[in-house]
């Protein structure tokens, strides 16, 4: 057994070898310092990755379904994605009615590259979506000011818009937009709301919308070519199953697909971002891991080489320590505290390092908001276990090398 | 057999190879020693001495032999038995005092009993006993570099006493030491003597070896002659 009389003592000899020498002491464990930094850095941006996945999860609608000729996966053969033909406004419209699990049906389409302008102002690369009263009870819909037009504004193919965040705060970043005319395309709108903000850094083009009324928007863009969506909310995640099959028996249906025949559309859902953000995760680690492995390498040779010189120049030392009494097992036990303390401190300089840059980050892009602007507890706590493994990993052989000297021999060297 | 006897060596021979040669550092040595001896062991240099204190003290293993110490035969221990009898048993005196220069005064007369797994209170008054007993109490927070060499020996064998060892093994505890200090410190060995200590001390020097009551001399790692002496000077 280890007595705790000795580990103090190796406690203490590790700090005087590291107060001794702070320089060598902070140059070999710069390796590690990198290392943590990595590791920390790391788990700081997967954990923001995560936030922002549940973010725009909550986005699109955990209980939604989006029937539509594009697929948002890879899953589907693109060739033959292509070749479906667009899903007509008259198809969705049977669709809706068909319909009886779903506790909303809304069709919509949408044209890429809008231009708004208001008091001569342009902003361009906005989509334009056109949509029906009822979808305001999306999450999409979701209102942070104002109210959606009604049916009879839509049959009336009425000019009126709801802004999405990014556009709004392109206008009127300090008041509300409701109330002003702008133009759409060259045709003026009235706002009548504003959505809330749904993106992250990583989608926050899905900010980057505004709504018309589905009639005005066919009058204005035509629905033919292009096509349009039906959005299908299932009212909870339990029913999603049910409701994806009737959506799917029903869209078969207004298709005109035989029995035998592939579906020529797909029912996207919030899941297949899942699939796409796994793999962004998935290319962070590979490469956080690598940085990560790379500096701990470079980390273990340092401390080894360092605990080599740190054996040599002590062997002294271990001499008379054995002649007092010191079993191998302490000595060896010595030389691993001192290798693990300094790795210790090197995490601590990581530590630092870390808080320093994420608070940069963070300050510098206050809109980053899925990213903590500290240090998560766990990742301290997981790179200082970390730290301490890797110490007694690179400590092990000239500790292993200082507990076998000869007492004799050890206490002759000069 | 005499109970007496804690240190038994039968023909014990060390040898060591260097490359093709064979250096015979001992080549036969049988000894018995009683308990609360004080023997001087002479010889010139080379003569195999240290080689002969290092096997008593169980730093180091014979090529050949037995050596039995308190009847056990440290012959065959193995490096952690080895370290514990050290621990318990014997307290070194070396001729360059060997005190760990990071650490103060205490914390080296501290050091074998954080080995004997001594807790620290109990470490520290003990401590602090041994350095009295050599008149350094008023130097326990000083670093060996801020002591004469007297003291950092005094040091040494207040750190060789707190264990309270069966002997005390010196290799030429006065060989850096002037003459005046060297006499302090064998006032010392007398007194540890008195107290009821084996002493066994290595020397060269006529001087310091006619303190001691029994003197074995060395010549080519054999033992030349094992004398009483008549009449021990004393300090
Ligand atoms: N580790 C070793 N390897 C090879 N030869 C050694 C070793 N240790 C000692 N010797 C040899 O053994 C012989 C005895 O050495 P030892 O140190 O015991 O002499 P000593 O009597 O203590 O001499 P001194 O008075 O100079 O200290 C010497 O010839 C020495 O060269
Ligand atoms: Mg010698």
């Amino acid at each position: 057994m280890m007595g705790i009389s000795e580990y103090f003592e190796s406690a203490r000899i590790a700090y005087q070898a590291i107060i001794a020498n702070k320089t060598r002491a902070f140059l070999t464990s710069l390796g590690i310092v990198i290392g943590i930094f990595f590791v920390i850095m790391m788990g700081w941006f997967l954990d923001g990755l995560d936030n922002a996945f549940d973010k725009t999860i909550n986005a699109i609608g955990t209980d939604m379904l989006y029937v539509d000729k594009w697929s948002w996966g890879g899953s589907d053969d693109w060739r033959s994605v292509q070749k479906r033909k667009p899903i007509s406004y008259q198809q969705a419209l049977e669709a809706s009615k068909k319909m009886t699990t779903a506790e909303l049906v809304a069709p919509h389409a949408s044209k890429w590259g809008g231009k708004i302008t208001y008091q001569g102002n342009t902003l361009g690369s906005v989509s334009i979506v056109g949509v029906t009263a009822p979808f305001v009870n999306t999450p999409i819909g979701n209102l942070k000011e104002g109210r959606f037009f009604s049916e009879t504004e839509d049959v009336h193919s009425v000019e009126v818009v709801i802004l999405g965040y990014k556009v709004a705060n392109a206008f009127f970043p300090d008041r509300s937009p409701l109330g002003e005319i702008m133009r759409i395309n060259g045709r003026k709108f009235l706002v009548i709301g504003v959505v809330n903000k749904r993106g992250t850094i990583i989608t926050d083009f899905i900010d980057n919308q505004v709504f018309i009324p589905i009639q005005t928007f066919m009058g204005m863009f035509g629905t033919a070519r292009r096509g349009v969506q039906i959005a299908v909310k299932a009212g909870s995640q339990e029913l999603l199953d049910e409701v994806r099959e009737e959506t799917r028996v029903i869209a078969r249906q207004v298709r005109n697909l035989q029995p035998g025949e592939e579906d020529d559309f797909t029912i996207n859902e919030s899941q297949m971002f899942r699939d796409e953000i796994s793999t962004l995760r998935l290319y962070v680690w590979g490469i956080g891991i690598g940085l990560t492995g790379l500096s701990f390498f470079v980390g273990i040779i340092g401390i080894m080489n360092i605990m080599f010189v740190s054996v040599t120049e002590r062997t002294k030392e271990i001499g008379i320590r054995k002649a007092l009494g010191a079993k191998n097992r302490s000595i060896m036990w010595q030389f691993l505290v001192e290798s693990s303390t300094l790795c210790l401190f090197g995490a601590f300089i990581g530590f630092l390092l870390c808080a320093t840059v994420i608070f940069a980050i963070t300050s510098a892009f206050p809109d980053v908001d899925f990213l903590t602007p500290y240090v998560p507890l766990h990742l301290l706590f997981i790179a200082s276990i970390v730290s301490i493994i890797v110490g007694i990993f690179a400590g092990l052989i000239p500790a292993y090398r200082a507990s076998r000297l000869d007492p004799v021999e050890a206490l002759r060297y000069e | 057999m005499n109970n007496d006897i804690i240190i038994n060596i039968e023909d014990v021979a060390k040898t060591y190879q260097m490359g093709a040669e064979t250096v015979h550092a001992l080549r036969s040595v049988s000894l018995q020693i009683r308990k609360n001896e004080y023997i001087a062991i002479m010889g010139p240099s080379g003569s195999g001495k240290s080689t002969m204190m290092n096997i008593v003290g169980c730093l180091d293993t014979p090529t050949k032999g037995t050596y039995l110490f308190e009847n056990e035969n440290v012959a065959t221990m193995n490096d952690n038995e080895l370290a514990d009898i050290r621990n318990r048993k014997i307290g070194f005196v070396f001729q360059t005092f060997n005190l760990l220069a990071r650490a103060s005064t205490l914390k080296n007369v501290e050091l074998p009993l954080v080995y004997a797994g001594v807790k620290k209170d109990e470490r520290q008054q003990r401590a602090f006993a041994a350095l009295e007993s050599v008149g350094l109490q008023d130097r326990t927070h000083h670093k060996p570099n801020e002591l004469s060499g007297g003291q950092r020996q005094r040091v040494a064998i207040a750190r060789a006493l707190v264990t309270k060892p069966s002997i005390i093994l010196a290799d030429e505890p006065t060989g850096n030491l002037d003459s005046k200090t060297g006499v302090e410190i064998m006032r010392l060995f007398g007194e540890l003597w008195k107290n009821g200590n084996t002493v066994i001390l290595v020397t060269h020097e006529e001087d310091i070896a006619r303190h001691a009551h029994r003197i074995v001399r060395i010549r080519d790692g054999m033992i030349e002659s094992d004398t009483i002496n008549p009449s021990p000077a004393e300090v």
